[in-house]
């Protein structure tokens, strides 16, 4: 009897703690639901801080030192938050804040083929009464072109790229070549004899692949032989299908037919072209590359400096260097409360100091057409090689339907080079598709 | 008559007997959040993506109202038909492959020896890698400079151009990956199947002088119908919404039906509306294809007779 008692005694001892624990959790767990939900709403950055929107630094951290210089001589703080470094994703995590209304990021720094999107749909600010024609005129020509959108300047360019021809100059002086070719001719001629005559594996390596990359390279090729996509005076006329640009296509999948290029270039993207070209012991004698390629040089694993070249990339006999624009605008959020504030950070970002320091620390190109002229920067390779290309570059087509333009020349380039279709009827068939979404979003 | 009267009797008293007892109403009542919970998180979706559909929005704004222009617009849309095109072969190739290797598998593990439980964890290997790194390791090895399979067929004359870059290839490349990888889902799910067979069956018919052929197909086949019926209808409804495999593999190259959906709702800015349409065409297709299974195959969902 005394153990029944004993027993429920226990059991009923255990049964209320065990009531009092549900009820302490529950309590708990509601606390802890309210305090995330107050948490939450006010969870936007206190006035006061700058948000710079920007994939990571470069390897010498000049972002970093430049935001740092910022925040010690002005009275509000600038933050940099990271995006990421792919583009396309970088894109994709913007056009979600943006469709979601969130006003957090201030400062965008935005690859140049996006203003003309960002624009259209009014997620930027218009800059024309902020950034004069006068000052506009400091800038090179197709970054500022980038930024322009009906009329209207949106952004400040910031920094630039341009498509290179990377060459070997220990491999061409030996088949007794002492310039970088000309034309593409000269180019097939010197990559043919070279590769006999030293069994080098590859004679030209460029991004093929049916990406944003593979759409530089095709376009590269038609502003050299003279076409070009979107006529320059009117937007909204498509004129790719033309002659000159078949030709320049036809130039493209010749280097792929004629086995100076691999067959696998039509899969290369950068990283390809990089193992290909830079890597221990280079296995091409030319590489069309960004800028960015000049800093493997030198380290371990990758060929020397007095190994490679670098300069403008070869054109038609008789036409203009061309070559595709690449870099990086300034861009105001059109829903920030800072805006006066973030037009202070991008003067100071674009002024010609800042950007001297980037270029000279980090190879980062300046889009001041002055700076290209500066002692300084003129001893850099990339400068001091290359400028007629960073002088000569165009922008892909401004157009608020960029993407759509893109996914369908990526197709159409990729498909010409390997031969799937024939240039003709590849800048035939982007002629109806192109006006198509010209027509479709007008 | 009779019937007729009693049958209504008997829906209405369904009715009746459900609702009009209060212990079942209230019944009713406390699952009544749960089910809203699904609905909303379930079903909602589902149905805005419709509505999305049959209007001409875009990514910044809803649009009006289209009726079924999107699908006309989608079915003519040559990605589309490509990428359809390319997830049938694939549903079809993956699993029939992965059926008959699956079942080889599992009727080899079957009998008891010495390690088995060692081959089985082994099997479930390449099941274990998430699928987008299976897709870049034997992205490599397919690639033309480096890529050891690459180099193998070219060098025995099997083809000759790099895999990568030729569409069909692509696909056939995505299908022996794709059996590679989940090959051993298959094999366990018939492994469990086939450790429900008891044994007296096969003593019986060993007795009667059936060969192996015979006590294959009269009867291991028909007392697995279930279990294939179910490890099918899986894999089929899974490879039917490959994404991940064909975007790492062929670095985008590779059009399937939900690449088109994503590159229509996230990459364009035209297709929008297109690419919902697409989204519900993966849904009732997905849908019928369930249907088609327990209806005519006459797969059993539950322990119902």
């Amino acid at each position: 009897m005394t153990d029944r008692g004993e027993i429920t005694g226990v059991s009923a001892s255990r049964k209320l703690n065990r009531r009092d624990f549900l009820k302490m959790s529950g309590a708990g767990l509601a606390g802890a639901a309210l305090l995330g939900a107050a948490g939450c709403g006010g969870g936007s950055s206190g006035s006061g801080t700058l948000i710079f929107g920007m994939g990571p630094d470069d390897a010498q951290g000049t972002m970093a030192a430049l935001i740092e210089k910022f925040n010690k001589q002005s009275d509000f703080k600038v933050e940099h938050q990271v995006m990421p470094a792919d583009t396309g994703s970088y894109f994709d995590k913007l056009k979600t804040e943006f469709q979601a209304g969130t006003g957090n990021i201030d400062v965008i720094g935005g690859d140049v083929i996006w203003p003309a999107q960002l624009a259209a749909n009014g997620w930027i600010l218009d800059l024309s009464d902020k950034f004069p024609a006068s000052e506009q005129q400091k800038f090179l020509e197709a970054p500022l072109n980038s930024v322009t959108y009906e009329g209207k300047v949106y952004g400040v360019p910031w920094y630039t790229d341009a498509g290179m021809l990377y060459h070997r100059i220990d491999l061409l002086e030996k088949s007794g070549y002492s310039e970088p070719p000309k034309t593409w001719d000269e180019l097939q001629e010197m990559a043919d004899k070279v590769t006999q005559d030293q069994g080098v594996k590859y004679g030209f390596v460029f991004q093929g692949d049916a990406y944003e990359g593979g759409v530089c390279n095709g376009l590269e090729y038609i502003w050299q032989h003279g076409g070009d996509v979107l006529d320059p005076s009117d937007p909204n006329k498509v004129i790719i299908d033309s002659p000159e640009s078949a030709a320049g296509l036809a130039t493209e999948a010749s280097m792929m037919s004629s086995g100076v290029s691999p067959q696998a270039v039509s899969t290369y993207q950068e990283a390809e072209t990089d193992a290909a070209f830079f890597q221990d012991p280079g296995n091409a004698v030319f590489a069309r590359q960004w800028p960015y390629g000049y800093a493997y040089l030198d380290t371990k694993g990758y060929l020397k400096q007095d190994q490679v070249g670098v300069g403008p990339l070869p054109t038609e006999e008789g036409q203009d260097l061309a070559s595709c624009l690449g870099g990086w605008d300034m861009l105001i959020n059109a829903q920030s409360d800072m805006q006066d504030e973030a037009w202070e950070f991008i003067k100071f970002m674009t002024a010609p100091e800042q950007m001297k320091f980037r270029a000279v620390r980090a190879t980062v190109l300046p889009t001041r057409s002055a700076l290209l002229e500066d002692p300084e920067i003129s001893k850099i390779p990339v400068v001091a090689q290359g400028k007629p290309a960073i002088e000569n570059t165009h922008a892909r087509p401004v157009s608020e339907y960029y993407s759509d333009m893109s996914l369908e020349m990526n197709e159409q380039f990729n498909a010409a080079l390997k031969g799937d279709v024939s240039p003709e009827e590849a800048v035939s068939t982007l002629q109806e598709s192109l006006e198509g979404i010209v027509e479709a979003g007008n | 008559m009779t019937s007729a009267t009693s049958e209504k009797k008997r829906r209405g008293g369904w009715f009746r007997e459900e609702f009009g007892n209060p212990e079942r109403r209230l019944a009713y009542y406390m699952v009544l959040p749960a089910v809203l919970i699904i609905v909303i998180i379930a079903f909602f979706p589902i149905a805005y993506s419709v509505v999305l559909s049959v209007t001409d929005s875009t990514i910044t704004g809803m649009g009006s109202f289209v009726g079924v222009e999107n699908y006309v617009e989608m079915f003519k849309n040559p990605d589309f038909l490509e990428g359809l095109k390319n997830t049938v072969i694939f549903t079809v190739g993956s699993v029939a492959l992965e059926f008959v290797i699956g079942l080889g598998v599992a009727l080899a593990v079957n009998r008891a020896f010495r390690g088995r439980g060692l081959v089985r964890a082994a099997v479930l290997v390449p099941w274990a890698f998430p699928t987008v790194i299976s897709a870049v390791m034997w992205r490599l090895m397919f690639q033309d400079p480096i890529g050891i399979i690459n180099e193998t067929a070219n060098a025995l004359g099997i083809i000759s151009q790099p895999i990568l870059s030729d569409a069909t290839l692509l696909l056939i490349a995505c299908i022996l990956v794709d059996v590679w990888k989940t090959m051993p889902f298959m094999a366990l799910l018939l492994l469990a199947g086939l450790q429900t067979i008891p044994g007296e069956v096969y003593e019986a018919a060993r007795v009667d002088g059936a060969n192996v052929m015979q006590r294959f197909f009269r009867i291991t086949l028909p007392l697995l119908k279930g279990t294939i019926l179910v490890a099918v209808l899986f894999r089929t409804l899974d490879a039917y919404r490959v994404y991940d495999l064909f975007w790492v593999l062929s670095s985008e190259q590779l059009e399937s039906l939900s690449t088109f959906v994503f590159k229509s709702v996230r990459i364009s800015q035209l297709l929008f509306a297109q690419g919902n349409a697409a989204a519900v065409f993966i849904f009732v297709t997905a849908f019928i294809i369930a249907l088609i299974f327990i209806r005519i195959f006459g797969m059993q969902t539950g322990t119902e007779e």
